[in-house]
């Protein structure tokens, strides 16, 4: 994994968030790399979403008498090995691509920082047993981990996601312990605890929202390493299922014809490559104006 | 030194004035690493490509799949067909010095049947003893009449491994010794296999290389690639979408030969089958939704061979009373009505390979134009394998590799208790045929009877054949001699560096 997320975030906030939320937004909004992180994003989920009504034909139809035909002004990505159009196939893959990524992302953060919260707040044998098991599944390195778990699960998208989603989690339990270790011992948790609020209360109320904004950036960075490990997954045969588009699947097909049919595997890199980027950017940006705000706070 | 060196180089330079450039290895890129190189017990493609070179047989096939000599000069059976007499060559040795015989042929024969482990007891069991007449003319003695045996022992069961180095000798495949043009050298696991010129082969001046190196290359199109940047020179199953780029280059060349083999799609016609396993109108109508011929121009660029049979037509077994059926998707959507099952589903398991799978993709549109609802269970390759053999698929799309003779493809899949019959097909009008075909030594009347057997699985489907792959070839065009045989076998006899 890329970030290093065993070392806590700079100094948290203390107390209940400073700035209220409209300026956080304003600060996310006005920062570049957010802009056009952000933009990425949102122009491949709209993609995803009114795939059925960009998409010029039915991404699933063959043409046999119309197989790899290049770029045209009918097909504008040409055609693939089995004569179906390249643009309407990229155009639904960003669908395969994009549940990946947040279904696999929420299912990790879902899994990922209740268990971090426990383990950060009870401690003691809590604490030893989620992180010994936490060390063990960072012990192998996440996309081995998320092609062992696919195969074990089976081929299917729904599964990729689960394998992504489940290797994805640990880095969340010890994002989100770290954060808890470091604020449990302020003085309003130690009041609200001391005015005999329960620990669940406090966890939820108190300590959650306060932990929040590292784990936001982290899932929004996990989520350009969840659509490239779905894309591995699908080109390794144990992602999506064909016929239905995937960008990893497409490739994996392309490769064959890479000197015969060049514009079979350049659209969906192309399309793997951009949205990964803006996913990056996004990250990137939101790291640059949460964390600060923290630190002036 | 100086003198030595200039020596050397001057002796080298002549022996390159004079074409004998054979100090040479000849380097072949293989698709898979053969597993054992024990010819009782070698289970793959690439091993046979191997122990042409290493393992001389009793018999070969030639180009029209007609028996010839290789290690038994000739032949001919007694009055009844239960004996085959054979004559050996008297020049041969083993890579070990022992001299080959009739004792060497029953002790070969023997311990491909007793030996634990052996792939090779069921092709031989119809041998019941094996009976050394002299020195060099030995006689094979059968219970009954069996067609396929000569067929037989043009593989790896015909292959004679030296008795005094197997003898014993647990690891025997870790360094084969045989009776080949090639002696065993050296084997780097997924990586290369060297075997060397063996210089008392009985055949030794249709050897052309002084060393064969079998290098392993998964990918097809890195195989190509190494042929083209010229360091390899000959490359083992190209693709047929990269053919074009070695036609039209000069510095190589393309060798092929239809194959043998037959890519067909099962149909489970047992209690774990699905619709169409009490259903013959429904398998019909998935025939004629099928277009062939579509789907060799798509998934091949049209360069393998059609076909409905399991045999393929260069055999004189394929049956010429059967031609392909057109595609007619009308009549098949007919069946599909008459048949009254609403919305009818079917799933097609699949190796999750790049081609099988584009089969797969192909077929499913094209099943589903005729009224049915077709979904596709891609596997990987050992859980693929485990549901086949377990007969746990609705159709599954089969790749077999077909043998010289058309027995053990036809009874293996749809004789009763046949080893590859897992579709829970059994007739005993076929199982009466295929027995009486193999007993039958007559080409022609063996031909009537395949024609029989043809009528009877084309009527029953428990399969329907789709293609026969084409062995395709790419060398430098230094490499003279190349000839494949529907086996898809590269015979390193009669090969040679270019002059």
């Amino acid at each position: 994994m890329t970030n290093d997320t065993s070392t806590p975030a700079p100094t948290p906030l203390a107390g209940p968030r400073a700035s209220g939320r409209k300026s956080a937004l304003r600060r996310c909004l006005s920062h570049p790399s957010t802009i056009i992180g952000g933009t990425i994003v949102v122009f491949f989920v709209l993609v995803a979403v009114f795939a059925p009504l960009i998409a010029p034909f039915d991404p699933l139809a063959s043409n046999w008498g119309n197989v790899r035909q290049p770029p045209s002004a009918l097909h504008w990505f040409g055609t693939d090995d089995l004569g179906r159009d390249v643009l309407s196939r990229v155009i639904f893959g960003a669908r395969a691509s994009l549940a990946a990524g947040i279904i696999a992302v929420a299912l990790a953060i879902a899994l990922g920082v209740p268990l971090g919260l426990m383990a950060g707040y009870f401690g003691g044998l809590v604490d030893m047993v989620i992180s010994r098991l936490t060390d063990a599944l960072l012990a192998v390195p996440f996309l081995v981990l998320a092609i062992a778990l696919a195969a074990f699960l089976g081929p299917s998208l729904q599964n990729a996601m689960i394998a992504i989603g489940v290797a994805a989690m640990p880095i969340f339990i010890r994002l989100t312990r770290g954060q808890v270790l470091s604020i449990k011992n302020e003085d309003y948790v130690t009041a609200v605890r001391g005015l005999g609020v329960r620990d669940r209360a406090i966890i939820v109320s108190h300590i959650l929202p306060n932990v929040l904004a590292p784990i936001v950036v982290q899932g929004t960075i996990t989520m350009a390493v969840a659509v490239l490990a779905e894309a591995s997954l699908a080109f390794l045969g144990l992602g999506q299922m064909p016929p239905a588009p995937s960008w990893g699947s497409m490739l994996d097909i392309a490769r064959q014809f890479l000197t015969q049919a060049p514009w079979m595997a350049v659209w969906p890199g192309v399309a793997i490559i951009a949205i990964v980027l803006g996913f990056n950017l996004l990250g990137d940006g939101l790291n640059d104006t949460l964390t600060p705000q923290q630190e002036d706070g | 030194m100086t003198a030595s060196k200039l020596l050397l180089i001057s002796a080298s330079m002549l022996a390159l004035t004079m074409g004998t450039a054979s100090a040479q290895t000849l380097s072949i890129g293989l698709q898979d690493d053969p597993d054992t190189l024990d010819p009782a017990r070698g289970g793959t493609y690439s091993g046979r490509i191997v122990f042409d070179a290493l393992c001389d047989k009793l018999v070969d096939i030639d180009a029209n799949l007609d028996i010839v000599p290789q290690l038994a000069t000739e032949w001919s059976w007694n009055e009844d067909s239960t004996e085959l007499t054979m004559s050996l060559r008297d020049d041969v040795v083993f890579h070990d010095g022992t001299p080959f015989d009739a004792e060497a042929v029953r002790a070969n024969i023997e311990r491909m049947q007793t030996m634990e482990g052996s792939s090779r007891r069921s092709e031989l069991s119809p041998i019941t003893s094996v009976e050394v007449v002299d020195d060099h003319t030995v006689t094979l003695v059968l219970e009954t009449p069996f067609a396929p045996l000569l067929s037989v022992l043009t593989d790896r069961a015909g292959m004679m491994v030296s008795p005094t180095a197997a003898e014993g000798n647990e690891d025997f495949g870790a360094a084969p010794v045989c009776s080949g043009p090639y002696e065993f050298a050296e084997r780097s696991a997924r990586d290369f296999i060297r075997l060397e010129k063996f210089d008392d082969y009985w055949n030794a001046d249709e050897i052309g290389y002084e060393a064969v190196e079998y290098q392993i290359i998964p990918d097809s199109t890195v195989r190509l690639s190494r042929i083209q940047a010229g360091d390899l020179d000959v490359a083992e199953r190209i693709a047929p979408t990269d053919l074009e780029a070695i036609r039209s280059d000069e510095s190589l060349q393309l060798q092929t030969s239809p194959g043998l083999a037959v890519s067909h799609l099962f149909i489970n016609v047992g209690e774990e089958g699905g619709i169409l396993a009490d259903s013959p109108e429904l398998r019909e109508a998935v025939e004629l939704a099928i277009d062939r011929m579509a789907i060799n121009e798509v998934a091949f660029n049209g360069e393998f061979t059609p076909t409905n049979q399991m045999i393929p037509p260069s055999s004189i077994f394929n049956s010429s009373a059967h031609p392909i059926p057109e595609r007619d998707v009308a009549a098949a959507q007919a069946l599909v009505e008459a048949s009254g099952v609403e919305n009818p589903t079917i799933e097609i398991t699949y190796e999750n390979s790049l081609t099988d799978g584009r089969v797969a993709q192909i077929l499913q549109a094209m099943i589903q134009e005729a009224g049915f609802t077709v979904s596709l269970l891609p596997l990987e390759t050992s859980s693929a394998i485990e549901r086949y053999l377990a007969g746990n698929f609705e159709l599954y799309i089969g790749n077999w590799s077909g043998r010289a003779d058309p027995d053990p493809t036809l009874y293996t899949f749809f004789g009763t208790g046949g080893s590859q019959n897992l579709n829970g097909y059994s007739s005993e009008a076929l199982d009466e045929v295929l027995i009486a075909a193999r007993g039958e030594l007559d080409t022609e009347a063996r031909q009537g009877l395949y024609e029989d057997a043809a009528e009877i699985y084309l009527t029953d489907r428990p399969t329907i054949p789709l293609y026969h792959s084409t062995w395709f070839y790419g060398a430098s065009a230094d490499v003279e001699g190349i000839t494949i045989y529907p086996d898809g076998i590269f015979r390193v006899t009669g090969v040679g560096p270019a002059e």
